[in-house]
C-alpha cells in the first residue's frame, strides 16, 4: 500500500492583500456597514426583539433586568418545596436530597407525626429544612432525587445577590414561599395523601376478604 | 471432618449442621431472612431453599408443575426438583448441593421474594433500614422485577410502639419471626408473637405487655427489614451516610464487642451495633450497653477549667504545665495517682509509669455495680477494671474508698486522677477537699471533675485508640471513630505530657509506642500480645 | 491687555475643549465600538433629576467614571520612584494639549467689522480686536508640533520606570521604541507638504490650500503616511503594544489607579482630537471648504454656461452688494431664502451667497471641527476594526515600510516640482 499525499498549497497572497492597506479598507466596511445599521436601529427604536428574534441582523443585546428571555420549563433555578393540599411540604425527609447532593448544601432535621396523626407511619416529615444557596451548584440531583416531587428547581428565580453570607441560608418556611413559574405551590404530580378518604386500600377496619 | 459440595466448594460441617450454618461459617452466604445463626430454625421464609441432588441410586424428588409454553401459547405439564431449605436440613457427608448454579433455586428465590414484596409499601425513602435492608439487598441480587400486582396492598398498623424503645410497622414485617424467637431464647421472655395468618399476618406484643426488659433493642437488630425500629435512631440519619469502627462496650465489664457507627460530616455518633464475637457476645448487647454511645456526646468535658469554687477556663498547655508544677511542689511521695476503671489501659499505663518515678500511691476511679444477668450483663459496670489493676504492673492499687481514707489523714498534697467516676457516695467524696491539688483528666463530667481543682478534657472512646480488659481477662482493642475534639487529646498523651513537664521520663508521642510498652510491660493486657489476639477479635456483624 | 484677554479665553477654551472631548470621547468610544458590534453599549448610568432619571444615551457614564477616578484609593507602589511616578502622568497629558496652540481652527475674525462684509483691507488695519482663531503663530509651526509630540513619549517612559514594575517597564520601553521610530516616519511624511506649501507655518498651509487645493490631493502618499504615524503615536489599538493587556496586564500604566490612570487615559483620546487636528490641517485645508470664501460661498459653473474667471470675479463683485440684502438685519431664514432665489435667477450657472464677517468665520470654524470629527471617528473605527499588531511587525511597518515610503515620497514631490515649475520654481 502506497502512501497517498495530498499537498495542500498555502493560498498565496496578492499585493493587495500583503499592502494590508486595502484589506484595512474593507474591513472598514463591514465595520462601519455595521456601525450605521446599528445607529439607525438604535435611533428609530426599531431593532429586532432579541428575546423573541435572538437570530435577526442587528443589535442584539438583551438588557436584561428591563427584558429577560424566557427559560425553558426544565431550567433549575432557586429550588421550592412542593405544597400539599392543606399546605404542609410534601417532603417526607428521607434524606435522598442531601445524600444526593454533591455540594451537601441541603441539611434536613426529620420528625414523626405524633400518635394520633392519620400520616404517621406512612410519612415524617422535615421538622427543618435548610439549603445552603452559596454552596448550592444548582445540578439538579436533588430534585431527581426526590421521590416525593417534594423539591422542585421550576421556580425560574435567579439565586439573588444579596449582601450577607446568612441570607442565602434558606429555611423551610422561605422555600415553601416561592411559586413554580406557573404559579403553583402545588406538584404536578398528584398522590393520594394517606388517611384520606379517598385512599384506596383494604386494611383490617375496611374491607377484607 | 465431613464435608458437602456446595456448588463448587467444598464445605466441612459438624455432625448435625445444617447446611447454611455450614456455608456460614466458611463465608458463604445462602439468601435467607428468618434464619439467623444465633436463633433456632424456623424455616418460614423460604428464601434459602436450595436444590440437593438424590444420593446414589435414589430418585430424585420432584413436583408436577404446568409450565408456560409460549409457542403452544397454553400450560403444559411439566417436572420439577423439589427444593429445600438449607436451614433446616442438616448436611450429610458427600451431599451435593446447588444453590448459585442451579436455574431451579434461582428462580424460586426470585419469586419467593416478589411473594415477600406484594404487600409491602415500598416506602425505603421513609424507612430507616433502607441501605442495609436485606429486601433491597436481595432485590439487587435475586429478584430485579417489577411489582405486579396491580391491587392495593394490604394495610396494616404502622409505626406502633412496642415499649419505649422499639417502634413496629406492620407492612414492612415479613413476619420472619427473629424477634420472637429472640425474645424466647435469649431475651427468655416470651413477650411478642404472630396473630392472624397469611396476608393479615403480624407481630404483636403479648397481652397486656409491653416491650420490656434488657434486651430490647436486639429485636430491632435482628430484624432483617424495617419493621422494627428503634426510637433513638429512628429518622435520625441515613445508614448511607454513616462510616462504622470496631470498638468496644462500654457499659459494664463483659466488653461486647461493638461497631461504633458515626456521621464523618457531623462527626457524631449515631449508634453502636454488636460485632459479632463467639467468645464475648456472641450476636448480642444489652440495651444499656447499646445506649452507652450518648456519653461520648453527652456531659463531655469541654475544655481545661480551674475547679473548686472558681471556674475559669484556660488553655489545656497552659493547665497541663499548671499542674506538672503543682504537682513538684507537692514534693515526691505526697502524690496519689487515681487509675480509672472507665479509660483505656494505655491511659492507665503511662499514669502508673508517672506515678511510679514520682513516688505516688495507687487507687482507682470506677462506676458503682450495677444489676448483672446472666446473659451479658456484669455487676462490674466498669469495662476496664482488670486492664487498669493489671497496667499497675503489681503495685497496690487502692479503691476510691481508701483514697478517701488516706486523704482525710491528710498525708496527700496533690492527686492525679483519671476519670471523673465515683463509687463513693458525694459525702464520703468530700474527703477530696482535703487533698490540696486535685487534676483530673477526664472527658465526661462526674463527681471528680465537681471536686477538682484543675480539670483537664481527654477524648472519649469514640476519638482515641485503646484497649480495655473484660472480666473474663480478655484484652481488647478499640479504634478510633470521631475526630479529637478542640483542645483534645487522649488520656495517655495528657499524662505523658504532664510527666515531661515534670521532668520525668515519659516519651510517648504516638500510641503506637504506648501500645508497645504496654504489650511488653503487661503482655496479659495488651491485644496485641500473641496470647490475646490468638483469644479473637470480633468478626462481621450478623444482621 | 486685550491681547492678553484673547489669548488667556482661546487657551481656556482650547484646554477646556479638549478635556471635555476626552470624556465626551469615552463615551462615542463605547457607544461607537457597541454599535460596529451589534451592542447597545453603555446605558445605564443616569442621573436622577426629581425623581426622573435621565441616562442619555449613556453619555453619564463618563462623568460616572471621573467621579470614580476622583474617588478611587490612590495606591502607589511603595518601591518606586515617587517624583517620577508622579510626574508622569502630567507629561503624558500636557504635550498633547499644547499642540493645539499652533493650530489654526478657523479664519481671523475681525470684531470691529463682525457683520460687515468681508473687505481684504481689514487685514492691513492692525488693531488689537483682531483675533486670530489660533492661540499663536509660530515661524516653526509644524516643527514645534514635532518637538512637542515627541515630548508625549516621555511621559509613557517615565511611567514605565517609575513604577519600579517589570511590565510597566516592558511597556514603557515598547513606547519609547515604538514612538521614536515613528517620529521619523512622521517627520519625513509631511516634507513632501513642506515642499509643496512652501513654508512650515500653519496657518500658511492653510491659506495655500484655501488657494489651491487639499493637501490631500497634492500629497496622498504622504496623507497616509502621516495618519498611519499619527495613530501609532496615539498608542492606540492596532499599534497598543506598550499597553499590551494580553502580555503586560497594562503595560506602562499598570501601577497607575485613580486620576492619575485617568490622565493617561484622557491624555490618550486628546491626543486622538490633535492627531486629527493636526490633519485637518495639514491634508484637508483646515477650515477652509469647497467653494467658500472670506466672503461666503462662491459657485460657478464654468462649464454650463463657459463663464470666464474674469466674467466671474466680476460677478462675485457685483453681488456683494446684492440688493435685497440687508447686512445689518442679520440672517433670516426668510431672507436667505429670498436671497437664493434672487441669485439663482439673476445668474446663468453660477451662484453666490456671501454673509457677514461673523457667519463666514463660524462657518469656518464649524467646517474644522466637523472635519476634525470626521478625522476622530475614522480614528475610533479603525481602533475597533484592526487587531493589534505584533512587536515586530510594527518596527518592520515603520522603519521598512513608512520610512523607504516617506522618502520616495519626497522624491516624487521633488520631482514633480522640478518637472512642473522648472528649475527655478518653488
Amino acid at each position: 500500500m502506497t502512501a497517498t499525499t495530498k499537498i495542500i498549497r498555502k493560498p498565496a497572497r496578492t499585493l493587495a492583500d500583503q499592502s494590508y492597506l486595502l484589506e484595512v479598507v474593507k474591513g472598514l466596511g463591514v465595520t462601519l456597514k455595521h456601525f450605521f445599521k446599528g445607529t439607525a436601529q438604535l435611533v428609530s427604536g426599531n431593532r429586532p426583539d432579541p428575546v423573541k428574534e435572538p437570530y435577526a441582523e442587528g443589535v442584539a443585546t438583551i438588557e436584561y433586568p428591563d427584558e429577560k428571555r424566557p427559560y425553558a420549563r426544565r431550567w433549575r433555578g432557586v429550588h421550592r418545596l412542593t405544597h400539599r393540599e392543606d399546605g404542609s411540604p410534601r417532603c417526607v425527609a428521607c434524606l435522598c436530597c442531601s445524600t444526593a447532593c454533591p455540594a451537601q448544601c441541603i441539611y434536613i432535621k426529620p420528625a414523626e407525626y405524633p400518635l394520633d396523626d392519620a400520616r404517621r407511619g406512612y410519612e415524617r416529615y422535615p421538622e427543618e429544612f435548610v439549603i445552603d444557596e452559596l454552596r448550592c451548584i444548582f445540578c439538579g440531583f436533588c430534585v431527581e432525587a426526590c421521590p416525593c416531587d417534594a423539591i422542585r428547581m421550576d421556580t425560574g428565580l435567579h439565586m439573588t445577590a444579596l449582601d450577607n453570607r446568612a441570607s442565602f441560608i434558606f429555611d423551610k418556611a422561605m422555600l415553601m414561599s416561592f411559586p413554580s413559574q406557573d404559579n403553583t405551590f402545588l406538584s404536578e404530580n398528584p398522590r393520594h395523601e394517606p388517611g384520606d378518604e379517598s385512599h384506596p386500600g383494604i386494611d383490617r377496619v375496611r374491607g377484607g376478604h | 471432618m465431613p464435608t458437602f459440595k456446595l456448588d463448587d466448594r467444598e464445605i466441612p460441617f459438624e455432625k448435625g449442621e445444617t447446611i447454611i450454618a455450614a456455608a456460614y461459617r466458611q463465608g458463604v452466604e445462602i439468601p435467607h431472612y428468618c434464619w439467623h445463626p444465633g436463633l433456632s430454625v424456623a424455616a418460614n421464609c423460604r428464601m434459602c431453599l436450595v436444590e440437593i441432588e438424590p444420593a446414589a441410586g435414589q430418585r430424585a424428588m420432584m413436583l408436577d408443575i404446568l409450565k408456560w409454553d409460549a409457542e403452544k401459547n397454553d400450560y403444559v405439564v411439566d417436572r420439577k426438583p423439589k427444593l429445600q431449605p438449607a436451614c433446616q436440613i442438616a448436611a450429610s457427608d458427600g451431599m451435593v448441593v446447588r444453590s448459585e448454579s442451579s436455574a431451579n433455586v434461582k428462580q424460586a428465590r426470585a419469586h419467593v421474594q416478589e411473594f415477600l414484596l406484594v404487600n409491602h409499601p415500598v416506602d425505603c425513602p421513609i424507612c430507616d433500614q433502607a441501605g442495609e435492608c436485606k429486601l433491597q439487598d436481595y432485590w439487587m441480587t435475586q429478584q430485579r422485577t417489577f411489582k405486579r400486582m396491580r391491587d392495593e396492598p394490604v394495610h396494616k398498623p404502622k409505626a406502633q410502639p412496642f415499649g419505649e424503645k422499639i417502634v413496629y410497622d406492620a407492612e414492612r414485617c415479613i413476619t420472619c419471626t427473629r424477634c420472637i424467637r429472640f425474645c424466647d431464647e435469649v431475651a427468655g421472655d416470651h413477650m411478642l408473637d404472630l396473630r392472624e395468618r397469611g396476608n393479615k399476618n403480624e407481630v404483636v406484643l403479648a397481652p397486656g405487655r409491653a416491650l420490656e426488659g434488657d434486651y430490647t433493642l436486639m429485636t430491632e437488630h435482628v430484624c432483617p427489614v424495617g419493621a422494627l425500629t428503634s426510637s433513638h435512631f429512628r429518622f435520625r440519619a441515613r445508614v448511607w451516610t454513616l462510616k462504622e469502627v470496631p470498638s468496644i462496650c462500654t457499659g459494664c465489664a463483659t466488653g461486647c464487642n461493638t461497631w461504633l457507627d458515626y456521621d464523618p460530616r457531623e462527626q457524631k455518633v449515631y449508634r453502636l451495633r454488636p460485632r459479632d464475637n463467639e467468645k464475648v457476645n456472641k450476636f448480642w448487647m444489652c440495651d444499656d450497653g447499646m445506649m452507652s454511645y450518648q456519653h461520648v456526646h453527652e456531659n463531655r468535658v469541654k475544655g481545661a477549667r480551674t475547679g473548686r469554687g472558681s471556674s475559669e477556663a484556660l488553655g489545656v498547655d497552659e493547665a497541663v504545665s499548671r499542674a506538672a508544677e503543682l504537682f513538684k511542689k507537692a514534693g515526691k511521695g505526697k502524690v496519689a495517682v487515681v487509675l480509672s476503671a472507665q479509660m483505656s489501659t494505655e491511659d492507665n499505663l503511662v499514669a502508673v509509669e508517672l506515678g511510679r518515678q514520682f513516688g505516688a500511691s495507687f487507687y482507682l476511679s470506677a462506676k458503682a455495680p450495677w444489676r448483672a444477668d446472666k446473659i451479658l450483663r456484669n455487676a462490674d459496670q466498669n469495662p476496664n477494671r482488670a486492664g487498669a489493676t493489671a497496667a499497675a504492673m503489681g503495685a497496690a492499687v487502692g479503691s476510691l474508698r481508701d483514697l478517701m481514707a488516706t486523704a482525710g489523714e491528710g498525708k496527700l498534697a496533690a492527686a492525679l486522677v483519671l476519670g471523673s467516676d465515683s463509687d463513693v457516695s458525694d459525702a464520703e467524696l468530700s474527703a477530696m477537699g482535703r487533698i490540696a491539688d486535685v487534676v483530673v483528666l477526664a472527658a465526661n463530667e462526674g463527681p471528680l471533675t465537681r471536686s477538682a481543682t484543675l480539670v483537664i478534657p481527654v477524648a472519649s472512646v469514640a476519638e482515641a485508640d485503646g484497649s480495655f480488659v473484660n472480666a473474663k481477662g480478655l484484652a481488647q482493642g478499640f479504634k478510633r471513630g470521631l475526630q479529637l475534639q478542640p483542645e483534645g487529646a487522649p488520656g495517655w498523651q495528657r499524662v505523658a505530657e504532664i510527666g515531661r513537664a515534670m521532668g520525668l521520663d515519659l516519651a510517648y508521642k504516638k500510641f503506637k509506642e504506648v501500645r508497645a510498652a504496654l504489650t511488653v510491660k503487661v503482655p496479659t493486657a495488651s491485644p496485641d500480645a500473641p496470647a490475646a489476639s490468638a483469644a479473637g477479635a470480633g468478626t462481621e456483624s450478623h444482621a | 491687555m486685550l491681547f492678553w484677554i484673547q489669548a488667556f479665553v482661546k487657551i481656556a477654551l482650547i484646554v477646556g475643549v479638549l478635556v471635555n472631548m476626552a470624556a465626551i470621547l469615552l463615551w462615542v468610544e463605547r457607544k461607537q465600538s457597541a454599535m460596529m458590534q451589534d451592542r447597545v453599549g453603555p446605558n445605564r448610568a443616569a442621573i436622577a433629576v426629581f425623581g426622573k432619571r435621565f441616562r442619555l444615551a449613556g453619555l453619564v457614564h463618563s462623568i460616572a467614571d471621573g467621579i470614580k477616578m476622583v474617588w478611587k484609593e490612590d495606591w502607589e507602589p511603595k518601591t518606586g520612584d515617587k517624583l517620577l511616578y508622579r510626574l508622569a502622568p502630567i507629561v503624558a497629558l500636557v504635550p498633547p494639549l499644547c499642540l493645539f496652540a499652533v493650530i489654526p481652527f478657523g479664519p481671523t475674525l475681525y470684531i470691529d467689522h463682525a457683520r460687515e462684509m468681508f473687505s481684504p483691507a481689514w487685514a492691513t488695519e492692525a488693531t488689537a480686536r483682531t483675533v486670530p482663531l489660533q492661540i499663536t503663530n509660530l515661524d516653526v509651526g509644524v516643527l514645534f508640533i514635532f518637538a512637542v509630540a515627541g515630548a508625549g513619549i516621555i511621559g509613557s517612559a517615565l511611567a514605565g520606570w517609575a513604577s519600579d514594575n517589570k511590565f510597566s517597564l516592558m511597556g514603557g520601553l515598547r513606547a519609547a521604541s515604538q514612538m521614536v521610530s515613528y517620529e521619523v516616519a512622521m517627520g519625513l511624511s509631511l516634507v513632501g507638504a513642506f515642499m509643496i506649501y512652501q513654508t512650515v507655518r500653519l496657518d500658511e498651509m492653510v491659506a495655500w490650500q484655501q488657494e489651491h487645493t487639499w493637501g490631500i490631493f497634492v500629497q496622498p502618499l504622504g496623507f497616509v503616511l502621516f495618519a498611519v504615524s499619527a495613530i501609532a503615536e496615539t498608542k492606540r489599538v492596532p499599534f497598543d503594544v506598550p499597553e499590551g493587556e494580553s502580555e503586560l496586564v497594562a503595560g506602562y500604566f499598570t501601577e497607575y489607579a485613580g486620576l492619575k490612570f485617568g490622565m493617561f487615559a484622557s491624555g490618550e483620546l486628546v491626543e486622538v482630537c490633535t492627531s486629527s487636528a493636526i490633519l485637518v490641517t495639514i491634508f484637508l485645508g483646515g477650515w477652509h471648504m469647497p467653494f467658500f470664501t472670506d466672503r461666503g460661498l462662491e459657485f460657478i459653473f464654468r462649464g454650463a454656461s463657459a463663464v470666464s474667471p474674469e466674467v466671474a470675479a466680476q460677478f462675485v463683485a457685483s453681488h456683494t452688494m446684492t440688493p435685497g440684502f440687508d447686512a445689518s438685519q442679520g440672517v433670516t431664514t426668510a431672507s436667505l431664502l429670498q436671497h437664493c432665489a434672487n441669485a439663482f435667477a439673476s445668474v446663468n450657472g453660477s451662484f453666490v451667497w456671501h454673509w457677514p464677517h461673523w457667519a463666514v468665520v463660524v462657518v469656518g470654524l464649524g467646517n474644522f471641527v466637523l472635519k476634525a470629527a470626521f478625522l476622530i471617528f475614522m480614528q475610533l473605527q479603525i481602533r475597533w476594526t484592526l487587531p493589534r499588531f505584533r512587536y515586530d511587525q510594527i518596527m518592520k511597518l515603520g522603519w521598512q515600510m513608512l520610512l523607504p515610503a516617506a522618502l520616495v515620497n519626497v522624491l516624487v514631490t521633488g520631482t514633480a516640482i522640478l518637472f512642473f515649475n522648472g528649475p527655478s520654481g518653488g
